[in-house]
């Protein structure tokens, strides 16, 4: 009786807690079908045109294309560094690995805003103020530690006579690595790139104090035309986003599977 | 080095921090012979192994194979074929493919890529499952992949590191005769590493029993088990009966002890006045008739039967002696009962008294 | 910073080539961090403590000893402690639904909590500035059932702040605790009933013990992530409610008092990093391994 109240009461919560989560993103795709200006919900009939007006938002072409070269190149590097750093760690011949380990996750317990500050004036400090380098040396601040989380967890379960195994049948050192390692971390390496893409896509508070007049990323950009003047322009807007994230999520989960990355995630 | 050693270690050593893991072995391996590492763990017998596969440099002495000096030669290069403790195989790859992957980082053209894996396939019956993933395979079908994948390249030597440890008793055993069965039919040289004396002494033509980085003694099973060169050797490989003494009086060859259950014979040479172990196996022991040379009374402890024959334990003088009997000589023995037991001289033998008793000598 | 430093210094005289490939390998990743956050951060400490004459606490002081200060970061905590009891209510037995859950049930849960966790934060934040309007989703909503004849106003309170705090921040409590409960033997709450132990007593005296490490986990997680949150304050509340992060950004961006945003950022990252610190204590102590 009382398991079956409990049972029930979980059930309870997991499914409210799920309408609870989709409830923003619903919304906001219904009322980019809005037909007035007022966020309407389109129960007498929809309207497309709010999307035909992203493109000529002020300043968003720029905004987008800032944002995406962010993004990729920060999650690029970051999954090259990360990994290797990620490898001598799991290795176990890095002389004080689980110290190092811990180094490298610390931004992850950074308030973004801070990191932020602390970036901006150390910038102007050392004189460095070339917005589009320093905002990407701060994005890789952002990824490079949820880069080196996931692979380090992904290395800590990879067997390592895997390798020595390759070595033996005919393989150098480099090429037992990519014909063995790589292939095997590739479930990892997936959701840290998907991750760390989406951190620093997503990022505000790092980027808001390292843009200057002409270099905004789309968050910012967002921000800015929800406080000036909202309209469903943006609800449309940000259905594109969402859409393209539900689009990278479902591509990782037929290579991956959701449930993995719940576990690796964390 | 003879005309036929195929493998040469020479005054291998092997350092890790302060431990000395090896310590100047030397071993040599004629072609087509099964050579068994047998030891205790830490013993350095898988470290010996990895040196060989060059997954491990030694920090003194060589290493050869076939031949060629290849101590510095990294492992892509040797041409060994190693069958790992967990198999190691590459979940990310079939069957096929792994055990094709040695021939194809080798380049190798693709029919005879493609016959080389149907023939390592079908040497350990798994031809049918070629194209299944690792993971739908059973332990003991990983075990054979393992294998075919070490084989596919023809490797000049064959490593199996703790190989068979992974499978069921029975499937072990089954395992053990079809390997050696097959060993031999494509007259492949390998080195096996176990801790499991039943396996080594089944699955080889010599044994090397290992113990603190050395190799106490090389030879053929049965000389292991019958003519153990150590009292490690004679602990580790089968059951014997160990009494304390002091020589009294030594005479060509063997020598006379005074033990706590009275007066044996071993064989053995030792200066009067020695501390040394008498032993013997178990299966020498019989109920006494008068002609044995050595003969002790005492008290049943305990029997355990064992199908076959009856393994009984029996105090004399504070000391335990172990006779293996056959059924019906057991049969009419009972806990407690008055028993007279005999043993031949010449399969007595005497050990130096180790000065501080190790915890396995103790056991 | 220095912890991580040592160990490369400490290397042995005579490294072997395996280790010096592990530092090789590992350097790259450091440096960048060595140089673009542990010493960023320690300049950040340095400028809150330096006044036009060298060493000072002025800016601290102004923070902890005025009440509208001490009222500014009473609202972060105060925001994370709610977000935090909240998320942790909803999130635990939502977590063991999940790990109980198979086939396309989980499937469906599961995209219910990535999609939110991977969707970006202004798009939820500015969907609940919608949904919370007078003439939005949630005030139709009570007026048609009955519950309220006129719009209530939600947007720019508390509760609004509150509501789309939990909403950004649960996925975060519900996937630790989600990877333990997948993780438990369900065999254990056997084993305690045949030990004569009713199901709540096997709840509370095995499950629950097993489960702290992933509570602990989901708690500091959010409640970290929710006392530095600045989107949320900004679109759901606004100026009435100040808290650490928007006076840290507007000492930054409008009042150009960078050594008293500073001083804002350090207190902030005590709280942040003091909540970790804490509750990897308290899963120590509470067992795990």
């Amino acid at each position: 009786m009382i398991n079956r109240l409990a049972t029930l009461f979980a059930w309870a919560m997991a499914i409210g807690a799920a309408l609870f989560l989709l409830a923003p993103l619903i919304v906001i795709a219904a009322a980019s079908f809005s037909p007035t200006p007022v966020f309407d919900l389109p129960v007498d009939g929809a309207s497309l045109r709010w999307y035909t007006r992203i493109g000529q938002m002020d300043g968003f072409w720029p905004a987008l294309s800032l944002s995406l070269q962010l993004a990729a190149f920060s999650t690029l590097l970051a999954l090259v560094l990360g990994t290797l750093a990620a490898i001598a760690i799991a290795q176990g011949r890095l002389p004080g690995a689980e110290a190092i380990g811990t180094f490298l996750v610390s931004p992850l317990m950074m308030p973004g805003l801070v990191l932020g500050i602390a970036l901006l004036q150390y910038f102007r400090m050392v004189g460095f103020n070339a917005a589009w380098s320093a905002l990407l040396l701060a994005h890789l601040v952002v990824t490079l530690p949820y880069v080196a989380r996931t692979m380090i967890a992904g290395l800590s379960r990879f067997d390592f006579t895997l390798v020595e195994a390759a070595r033996t049948l005919g393989c150098t050192y480099p090429g037992a690595i990519l014909k063995v390692m790589v292939p095997a971390l590739a479930p990892s390496f997936l959701t840290a790139g998907l991750f760390s893409f989406l951190a620093s896509f997503d990022n505000y508070p790092v980027s808001i104090f390292l843009t200057d007049v002409r270099t905004k990323t789309l968050p910012i950009k967002m921000l800015q035309y929800i406080e000036e003047a909202p309209d469903p322009t943006l609800a449309a807007l940000s259905t594109c986003i969402l859409a393209a994230t539900v689009v990278l999520l479902i591509a990782s989960d037929r290579l991956v599977g959701l449930h993995r990355m719940a576990g690796t995630g964390q | 080095m003879s005309e036929r050693d195929h493998l040469v270690v020479r005054q291998a050593s092997k350092r890790y921090g302060a431990t000395t893991v090896l310590d100047r072995v030397d071993l040599s391996i004629r072609r087509g012979e099964l050579v068994t590492l047998l030891g205790p763990s830490g013993c350095g017998k898988t470290t010996l192994l990895r040196l060989i596969a060059g997954l491990a440099l030694p920090d003194t002495g060589s290493v050869s194979i076939a031949g060629r000096d290849v101590t510095r030669v990294p492992p892509h290069k040797r041409n060994v074929g190693v069958v790992f403790q967990n198999y190691a195989l590459f979940p990310h790859l079939s069957v096929a493919g792994n055990v094709a992957f040695g021939l194809n980082v080798r380049r190798r053209p693709k029919a005879e890529v493609r016959a080389a894996v149907e023939k390592a396939l079908a040497l350990v019956h798994l031809g049918h499952l070629a194209e299944r993933p690792i993971s739908a395979l059973s332990g003991g079908q990983q075990q054979r992949v393992a294998l075919a994948r070490a084989l596919a390249v023809e490797p000049d030597v064959l490593l199996f590191d703790e190989a068979l440890s992974a499978l069921d008793r029975k499937l072990r055993e089954e395992m053990q005769g079809e390997m050696r069965r097959m060993l031999r039919d494509i007259d492949a040289t390998a080195i096996f590493v176990t801790h499991d004396q039943d396996e080594a002494l089944t699955m080889s033509d010599r044994v090397a029993v290992m113990n603190g980085g050395r190799i106490e003694q090389l030879a053929e099973p049965r000389l292991i088990y019958e003519r153990p060169a150590s009292l490690f050797t004679l602990n580790f490989v089968g059951l014997s009966t160990r009494i304390p003494g002091t020589v009294v009086s030594e005479d060509n060859g063997t020598v006379e002890v005074d033990t706590p259950v009275g007066r044996l014979v071993a064989t053995g040479g030792f200066i009067p006045g020695s501390r040394v172990i008498v032993a013997t196996r178990p299966e020498h022991l019989r109920p006494a008739t008068g002609d044995e040379g050595n003969a002790v009374n005492g008290r049943v402890r305990s029997i355990v039967f064992q199908g076959s024959r009856s393994l009984v334990e029996v105090g004399a003088g504070g000391e335990t002696l172990l006779a293996e009997l056959p059924g019906q000589e057991a049969a009419h023995l009972a806990p407690d009962a008055e028993i007279r037991l005999g043993w031949p001289v010449r399969e007595t033998f005497a050990f130096p008294a180790p000065e501080l008793s190790t915890p396995e000598l103790a056991a | 910073m220095t912890d991580a430093a040592l160990p490369l210094a400490k290397a042995p005289a005579r490294p072997s080539r395996e280790r010096l490939v592990a530092v090789a390998l590992a350097a790259p990743a450091v440096l960048i961090l060595i140089f673009l956050f542990a010493l960023p951060l320690a300049k950040l400490l340095a400028a809150s403590l330096t006044g036009a004459e060298g060493l000072t606490f002025v800016e601290y002081g102004k923070l902890l000893g005025t009440s509208f200060y001490l009222g500014v970061i009473w609202n972060s905590v105060r925001l994370a402690l709610y977000t935090t009891g909240i998320a942790l209510l909803i999130g635990y037995p939502a977590a063991f639904a999940l790990a109980r859950a198979r086939g396309p049930v989980r499937s469906f849960l599961l995209a219910c909590l990535f999609l939110p966790l991977a969707a970006s934060v202004i798009v939820k934040a500015f969907a609940w500035t919608i949904l919370l309007r007078s003439d939005g989703l949630v005030n139709t909503l009570l007026m048609a059932v009955g519950i309220t004849a006129e719009p209530i106003r939600m947007i720019f309170t508390e509760t609004a702040l509150i509501v789309g705090s939990v909403n950004i921040f649960l996925p975060f409590m519900i996937l630790p605790v989600y990877t333990v409960v997948a993780q438990l033997d369900p065999r254990l709450s056997d084993a305690a009933a045949t030990l004569g132990a009713s199901p709540v007593e096997a709840f509370v005296r095995v499950v629950v013990p097993l489960t702290i490490p992933g509570v602990v986990a989901g708690v500091a997680l959010v409640f970290s992530l929710a006392v530095s949150a600045y989107v949320v304050p900004t679109l759901l509340i606004g100026e009435r409610y100040p808290t650490l992060s928007t006076t840290i950004a507007k000492a930054y961006l409008l009042a150009r008092q960078p050594a008293f945003g500073a001083a804002a950022g350090v207190v902030l990252l005590v709280i942040a990093v003091a909540t970790v610190a804490v509750s990897a204590r308290l899963a120590k102590l509470g067992g795990a391994k």
